[in-house]
């Protein structure tokens, strides 16, 4: 067994118009097939306008968030200003690169609006730091594989919130349908300038 | 220990802490997981006042394609790419960590960085991990002594040549190297060579693909073509599969309202700082 | 001397880490060194690979130390490029310490410091060769354990076990320098035709009181008279 595939999850982010969403399920495992939770979200809120989600080892999940806040509240007080999800995204690949020998396992996905321009940024990371930032959706986690083909499909440009709310909803839900080890239900984070929105899904509970 | 009231700064390097726990976990049989690879291919090739760099813009895991478009030619000085190829991660650090020292080199000695230097700094940085970063690199760039290209390989061995490909699509791109690489060509031969040899991989090579990046380097002037050829194209989508509003169960709801407090917008005067990239 | 190191072909080490696994890119060669009357000779194929793949089919593995003083190497293309490196600084430090250009022996011994006290992490055969003022033109070798001897004609590299009969019944003391260029070039030859790990062109080095001369020659020159007996 992975070790990436001991607790299960996965999560997932979309570039809209003038809005970013980003979603993850809430099952947690250990052992794979062993569901022991199902309220365990795996996005975490660092700022108004930013979001990024941690999937792999449940245990590092928590540690890197802890870790990421730590520096992120260190930045902000030593810098007076609100991180962007730029620099956010170098902190994370740094703080993930620093233990290039020894890594966390997890492969993270960062979403937000960036705080001057209001500009919808998303990005992910493999374990060790090496940072993407496409143009569309970004994925992770055990049902990553699934969520490529969900998005490749679904997946279209300049979407309002509402349809783009639409679009990430049935990704997450259809792919989380076909990997066993996520799932049991889903939360989805729609992110304006003006505004957060955060729904949680009705899905299947097998 | 300084505790929670003043916190150290963290020691600046690698860090180890995860290692013993990570060596029990795979001693208990969990399988870890693969980083990202650029199962690539990068050429760069040397003609008389200038030098060309390609890649290919694909970055796999395992069998999935991370990124379809992803950006394998790295900026080092204004005079200066490389391109990379091997753990993603890897090149991808290694080239900023030489950036940032090119430009403090630059800073303190008043001058152009040279590409010797470049390739020095990179060797001696791959061979201090013996191999362990797998980075393996294409550098090519412009100074003082005219146009110079050097590939640099993850054990730290450097080698100076004419034309050379770096990655899992190499030897498809060395085939069309080998036949058609002349010291003279135009630069439109010559970028013409290096696509077909990037284009090479990108079709023979299952680790490549996507598109053809081009950078070319000459005295004081720096062409970046990205893409330069968009080798593969998406099918276009007859329809759409919007689903229409109100399809997906929500079980809560909850609005945060954002209020902004303030705007601040301060304008700099002065010179501002050097960021390109 | 064997000089492919295949690092791992897992693609995670012990500790969950990702681990790049290519394999290292080694200098196969075949290096010669030979002294003759009034200097001495370098010769070296020029292909490196990282296993079955050529690397570089015009490597130039006679590197410069100082202007008198070259040296051959075989095995990690890394780690002797390192030490190369390491050892040209040292002496560019001893020339601008004591204005003068440091002697073969103790570039010979600066090399071995490296090789021998690293010795358990370097894969690396040296043949160092020069002149200089007190001893005339000299060889060298360090092996890959450290050792440090000099020899009158010294070999190293994969291609090198092809050709110990020929070099030990063709090598003569005091040749002059085209005697000397005719063997080397030969050896060369023989070990690129039958050793896998080398080939690509020839290249040759005569050092003597006025510097180094280089020249190149292509195997294909010389590939039907090396193979036909000497008369």
């Amino acid at each position: 067994m992975s070790i990436m595939s001991y607790n299960g999850g996965g999560v997932v982010a979309m570039k809209g118009k003038n809005c970013v969403a980003i979603a993850c399920d809430l099952r947690l495992g250990v052992s794979q097939y062993n569901t022991i939770a199902t309220d365990f979200e795996k996005v975490f809120q660092f700022g108004p306008h930013l979001f990024c989600g941690l999937p792999g080892l449940a245990t590092d999940t928590l540690t890197v968030k802890d870790k990421l806040r730590f520096r992120l509240n260190m930045y902000e007080l030593k810098e007076d200003r609100k991180m962007s999800p730029q620099v956010f995204t170098s902190m994370l690949s740094n703080l993930l690169y620093e233990r290039r020998f020894g890594p966390y396992f997890i492969e993270p996905v960062i979403a937000g609006l960036d705080p001057k321009t209001g500009e919808p940024y998303v990005a992910s990371m493999d374990l060790i730091g090496c940072p993407e930032k496409p143009e569309d959706f970004v994925v992770s986690g055990t049902c990553g594989p699934q969520l490529y083909g969900m998005c490749e499909a679904l997946y279209e440009p300049d979407q309002g919130p509402e349809d783009l709310f639409e679009t990430i909803s049935q990704a997450l839900v259809n792919a989380c349908d076909r990997d066993a080890i996520s799932g049991w239900g889903g939360v989805v984070y729609i992110i304006e300038k003006d505004k957060i929105t955060r729904k949680t899904l009705k899905t299947r509970m097998d | 220990m300084a505790g929670v009231y003043a916190v150290e700064r963290p020691p600046s390097g690698f860090n180890f802490e995860n290692c013993r726990r990570n060596k029990s976990l795979i001693e208990m049989g969990f399988q870890p997981p693969r980083a990202q690879k650029t199962g690539t291919t990068i050429v760069g090739a040397l003609f008389k006042d200038f030098v060309v760099l390609g890649a290919d813009t694909r970055a796999t895991s395992d069998s999935i394609v991370a990124d379809k478009n992803c950006d394998k030619i790295h900026y080092l000085a204004k005079n200066m790419y490389c391109c990379g190829a091997g753990t993603a991660a890897d090149t991808v650090m290694t080239t900023d960590m030489i950036r940032s020292q090119l430009e403090l080199h630059r800073m303190m000695t008043k001058r152009q960085p040279r590409v010797v230097t470049a390739n020095r700094m990179l060797k001696q940085l791959l061979f201090r991990y013996h191999g362990q970063i797998g980075a393996a690199l294409v550098l090519g760039g412009f100074d003082v002594d005219g146009p110079h290209l050097y590939t640099v390989a993850p054990h730290g061995s450097t080698d100076k040549s004419p034309y050379t490909t770096m990655g899992s699509g190499s030897l498809a791109a060395m085939s069309v190297l080998e036949q058609r690489w002349r010291p003279n060509l135009t630069e439109d031969e010559a970028k013409q060579l290096v696509r077909d040899a990037v284009a090479g991989g990108v079709f023979n090579d299952l680790g490549s693909g996507s598109h053809v990046d081009l950078c070319v380097i000459k005295k004081d002037k720096v062409d970046y073509m990205r893409p330069y050829d968009i080798a593969n194209v998406k099918g276009v989508k007859q329809g759409k599969y919007v689903y229409p509003r109100g399809t997906t169960g929500v079980l809560t709801t909850r609005v945060i309202p954002l209020v902004v407090e303030s705007e601040e917008v301060k304008k700099v005067s002065g010179e501002a700082m050097d960021t390109s990239a | 001397m064997t000089s492919v190191t295949v690092l791992s072909q897992k693609l995670f080490d012990d500790y969950g880490a990702p681990v790049a696994f290519e394999e290292e890119v080694s200098t196969g060669t075949t290096i010669l060194a030979c002294e003759y009357e009034g200097g001495v000779m370098i010769a070296a194929d020029s292909r490196t690979s990282t296993g079955s793949y050529v690397a570089n089919r015009a490597a130039d593995k006679l590197s410069r130390v100082t202007d008198y003083i070259y040296c051959c190497r075989s095995g990690s293309a890394g780690d002797t490029q390192a030490i190369l490196e390491m050892v040209a600084y040292q002496m560019d430090f001893y020339r601008n310490e004591n204005n003068e250009e440091p002697t073969v022996e103790i570039v010979a011994a600066a090399f071995q410091d490296i090789c021998y006290r690293y010795r358990d992490q370097l894969v690396a055969g040296i043949l160092v060769a020069g002149w200089d003022k007190v001893k005339g033109g000299q060889v060298f070798s360090i092996p890959l354990g450290g050792m440090l001897i000099r020899q009158k004609f010294a070999m190293s590299g994969s291609g090198s076990t092809f050709i110990f009969g020929f070099t030990d019944s063709n090598f003569k003391e005091n040749m002059t320098e085209e005697e000397c260029k005719n063997f080397l070039t030969r050896a060369v030859g023989l070990a690129i035709s039958r050793d896998g790990s080398s080939g690509g062109v020839i290249r040759l080095g005569s050092i003597n009181q006025k510097g180094i001369t280089r020249q190149m020659i292509k195997f294909s020159e010389i590939s039907d008279t090396i193979l036909a007996p000497a008369n």
